[in-house]
């Protein structure tokens, strides 16, 4: 391959990761938006939605490549399912663990986050084993450029990248649709600014809290599908490393702020393909976390959110 | 000490000391598995420092684990070809050198969190625990490649995934390391020992009590002379090198050490010690690491054990084959998880939720008159009429004491002050008024160094208090209340004022720990003080209650004598009789008056009160809209038309100037 051709490949594989990672960062940031809470647990329900959705074509007897009607009818009905199953798996974390902290001392809810997260986690271990499981081919991968286009070229651009595409686009666009045009998403809005006020305005905190919980969790689940199907494995303890990844996007794009953890999830990705190709995959992770302390210290806000001031 | 704690702790030194010896009688083996707890329950330790005094959620602390560990690894092992190695003293010089090397990283790790605050700070270290165990696998295989040529061909620093092994033990005349947990657990009880007393006696220090302001309310610490900077990475080296002890003590005793041993998992596990015993509590914090590294090591093994027997008997397949230790961190994360929900305080530590009972107005009211009554000249502490009067000019009539020219600070496009002047005379109460948002606070904030003006000069007694930080500030003689009472809310009323006193004492680390004689003079003297505040104040009765369990008015009332404490020239009151009932105010007017008349203190006061603001004021600064709009005596101001015209509108120039 020439350099040029690994560059844009190794881009191709950052704006799928990427794709991945604005989902799963999307939950952080609007349960932070909303509760001022790292939902330590979040990446964790992302591993979840990868094994649930395994769960579910193994169950259908479907745990192979679809064909057909299959892929129109059988898949989104098992996105759909597993989006609902991951988002209610989140509003459970929520009412159990975290509800009852809302008055609690500031890092309390924080470590309760870690204590479900270290749960899950070694739920998944029990119940996947140790080892890392085999997901089916259940998309079938087409070259794209070679095969469709007739492009000469060692690229490798497949169905699988135009379905992550095709998915996450759409989920995030709905989002923001949702967020800004509709009374419900006014209403998120309105508590992330002043959670008391919304609520003397008669606006159903804990309703909304737990829609967004919802939310956050079925976009993790369809992330985990995508996860599965994109590289046909997994493992009980991706959510974790995922999960970090996902966060510093959130962080990086300005937490709180949606465009921003969807800008922050492809900045990420994009990073960590190219570290992966042109440094070391062994560094790419203390490169990751590297940027998150950047960002941290030094624009805190990230790069499309507000300055948040300590009201004296 | 009475004769109980003295039988208990003997019987607890003799158990200690006996219990090696009950163990080999009886057959037990239980010493290596002890030791290695302890050396958990000292890393715990170290972590409460940060976690629990200083209130600094740290979940990367494996890596300062790490790096104690490999500081030993490095100097004393034959595999990276260490020229310490193979010396009787080897090990003995390594301990220490670990100690320092973490206690160095921690201050580096901590720069970086000295900026943000909360959960971010917590993943900041979260990041560097990550990073850190990436960059010692990878550091065990370095090769740098530029343009073809090699610059570094696999070079080993770390013994990458494999680790350092073996690790040189320690060596003393006569006594079996190599062979031996005794020994190594009489060395370990000695050095834990040392390190509890040493801890103990930091908590009850100056510098416990800054780590805990700044853990109660960051702002307000600074505000009231704790250097936040200083006190953090305080924290963060000391319980690194901690850390560093503990990671060498496991290294040499396990005498093999790998990249693994330090992750996540671990800073969790260790989260988990300080959390189930009690942040903040050094007991609970032994109990939680011994109760964890116990339910770890023998109990899990001991229930899965019992369970298999079970389902042996009963003939049930699946339990024959459980096992339980493989649950080990979701019991942990359960455990995390159960603690905060219902016992955030931990098995030992003092309860820290409980929110101050809201008492019903009237009562409190008559409460707080029968409690409240007016301060006494006659009670004015001697130390602060020594102290204030020092710093006054002898004749009275100095220069004035703070001089703001021009200051201008916006927000955005907003001007929250502009080119605001105003004098403060030595020995003058100046009430600043105007209406909400008229940029009082900000003023406020400007002069004592919350926000820096954008431009102007602050002057007090002719020098720049520009660009300096709160706590120097305060060091200088300015000292402030809040307009929402910022106290220090689980902390004693008696610690909220020494924390007043903080940047009037001395006392270093090593003075806290030591206890030189002119320490222990200097902390009596601050108790003292302290304590005759109080009583000046009225609320000595109240000196070891938890300052958010008092009623409003003593917390309004302990928020000016911690002021006070700082020794200050200039008494800066951010709206001091807000939320009073009349009789409260009348009586906090009268104290404010009291502090001028007999003190000398200067006074900036805010306040919506008028009739406080133009009885006890010699002169008024109006502000709206963050400009000057009047200044002048009470009753220059109180005719003053632009002033009339900002409170009430246009329309009553006319009518009140004739009133």
């Amino acid at each position: 391959m020439d350099w040029h051709e690994v560059l844009v490949q190794q881009s191709i594989n950052g704006l799928t990761r990427g794709a991945v990672f604005a989902l799963v960062a999307l939950g952080y940031t609007m349960v932070y938006g909303i509760i001022s809470l790292i939902n330590f647990a979040h990446g964790d329900v992302f591993m979840l939605g990868l094994f649930v959705s395994l769960t579910i074509f193994t169950l259908l007897g479907m745990a192979r490549t679809l064909v057909g009607w299959e892929l129109v009818t059988i898949l989104p009905l098992v996105f759909l399912a597993t989006m609902l199953g991951c988002g209610l798996v989140n509003v459970t974390i929520d009412r159990l663990a975290y509800r009852p902290l809302r008055h609690a001392f500031r890092l309390a809810p924080l470590i309760t986050a870690i204590g479900v997260s270290f749960m899950i986690e070694n739920l998944a271990l029990l119940w996947q084993g140790p080892a890392p499981v085999p997901y089916p081919d259940i998309f079938p991968s087409v070259d794209v450029l070679r095969d469709w286009v007739g492009l000469d070229t060692l690229v490798y651009l497949t169905t699988k990248d135009l379905l992550v595409i095709g998915v996450t686009a759409p989920l995030m666009f709905a989002l923001q649709r949702f967020v800004t045009g509709t009374s419900w998403g006014r209403a998120m809005r309105a508590i992330a600014q002043d959670r008391e006020t919304a609520q003397a305005m008669g606006i159903n905190v804990e309703k909304m809290i737990m829609l967004t919980f919802f939310i956050g969790g079925a976009l993790a689940g369809a992330a985990g599908l995508i996860q599965g199907i994109y590289y046909n494995i997994g493992t009980w303890y991706i959510g974790f490393q995922a999960g970090l990844r996902a966060f510093t996007a959130a962080v990086l794009g300005g937490i709180g702020n949606m465009p921003g953890a969807a800008l922050g999830g492809l900045v990420i990705g994009f990073l960590s393909a190219w570290s992966d190709q042109y440094i070391s995959a062994r560094w790419t992770n203390a490169i990751v976390f590297s940027i998150l302390i950047l960002v941290l210290v030094f624009r805190p806000q990230g790069l499309l959110g507000e300055k948040a001031v300590d009201r004296v | 000490m009475t004769a109980r704690r003295v039988l208990g702790s003997a019987l607890l030194v003799a158990a200690l000391f006996a219990y090696p010896f009950v163990d080999h009688a009886l057959q037990v083996h239980t010493v290596h598995a002890v030791t290695d707890a302890m050396i958990y329950v000292m890393l715990a330790l170290g972590l409460n420092i940060v976690v629990g005094y200083a209130g600094l959620l740290d979940l990367g602390y494996a890596a300062f684990f790490a790096i104690g560990a490999y500081t030993m690894g490095l100097l004393n092992s034959p595999v990276l070809g260490s020229p310490l190695y193979g010396h009787w003293w080897s090990f003995w010089v390594a301990i220490p050198i670990a100690a320092v090397v973490s206690a160095l990283l921690g201050v580096v790790i901590g720069a970086p969190t000295l900026r943000v605050r909360g959960d971010y700070l917590a993943i900041i270290t979260l990041a560097f625990g990550e990073i850190i165990p990436v960059a010692i696998r990878n550091m065990g295989d370095i090769s740098i490649e530029v343009g073809g040529v090699k610059l570094v061909n696999r070079l080993n620093l770390t013994g990458g995934e494999n680790g350092v092994n073996p690790v040189g033990r320690p060596y003393l005349p006569g006594v079996p390391f190599e062979t031996d947990p005794v020994p190594w657990y009489f060395l370990i009880l000695i050095v834990g020992a040392a390190s509890l007393w040493a801890m103990n006696r930091m908590r009850d220090s100056r510098l416990g009590r800054a780590w805990m302001a700044i853990r109660e309310d960051e702002t307000a610490a600074d505000c009231m002379g704790v250097d936040p900077i200083k006190t953090k990475l305080l924290a963060f080296a000391l319980g690194a090198s901690f850390s560093g002890f503990a990671g060498s003590f496991y290294a040499a005793k396990l005498q093999a050490i790998t990249p693994g041993a330090f992750e996540f998992n671990v800073s969790i596990m260790l989260l988990c010690m300080v959390v189930l015993g009690g942040m903040g509590s050094l007991k609970g914090v032994i109990l939680g690491g011994m109760l964890i590294t116990l339910f770890d090591r023998l109990i899990l093994a001991q229930m899965t054990f019992l369970v298999r027997g079970a389902g042996r008997s009963l003939g049930i397949a699946a339990l024959t084959t459980v096992d339980l230790t493989l649950w080990r961190w979701f019991f942990f994360g359960l455990g995390l998880t159960l603690m905060m929900l219902f016992k955030p305080e931990g098995l030992a530590g003092k309860r820290v939720r409980a929110a101050r009972v809201e008492v019903d107005d009237a009562e409190e009211a008559a409460a707080v008159a029968a409690v409240a009554p007016l301060p006494r000249a006659e009670s004015i502490p001697p130390w602060l009429r020594d102290r204030v009067a020092s710093g006054l000019s002898r004749d009275g009539a100095g220069g004035p004491i703070l001089e703001a020219r021009q200051v201008k600070k916006s927000f955005g496009g907003l001007a929250a002050v502009s080119q605001v002047d105003l004098v403060i005379p030595e020995r003058a109460i100046v009430g600043l008024i105007g209406p909400n948002g008229a940029g009082k606070t900000t003023f406020f904030n400007a002069v004592t160094g919350l926000v820096p003006p954008d431009s102007g000069s602050i002057l007090f007694r002719g020098q720049s208090l520009i660009g300096l930080r709160p706590n120097a500030i305060v060091a200088r003689g300015v000292a402030r209340t809040f307009q929402s009472i910022r106290l220090f809310q689980n902390m004693t009323v008696l610690e909220n004022i020494l924390v007043g006193e903080h940047c009037r004492m001395r006392a270093s680390v090593g003075g806290a720990i030591v206890r030189p004689p002119s320490v222990v003079e200097e902390e009596a003297r601050a108790r003292e003080h302290g304590r005759a505040l109080l009583a000046f104040v009225g609320l000595a009765d109240q000196a070891d209650e938890l300052a958010k369990n008092l009623p409003y008015g003593d917390q309004r009332r302990l928020e000016i004598a911690r002021a006070l404490a700082t020794e200050p020239q200039l008494l800066l009151l951010d709206e001091p009789t807000a939320g009073m009932n009349p009789r409260e105010t009348e009586t906090l007017t009268e104290f404010i008056g009291l502090l001028r008349r007999e003190l000398g203190l200067s006074v900036l006061l805010i306040e919506h009160h008028m009739e406080v603001v133009m009885g006890i004021s010699d002169r008024i600064t109006v502000l709206d809209y963050g400009s000057r709009i009047a200044e002048g005596t009470p009753a220059e101001v109180q005719r003053n038309p632009k002033v009339i015209e900002a409170y009430l509108g246009k329309g009553y120039e006319a009518e009140l100037a004739r009133a």
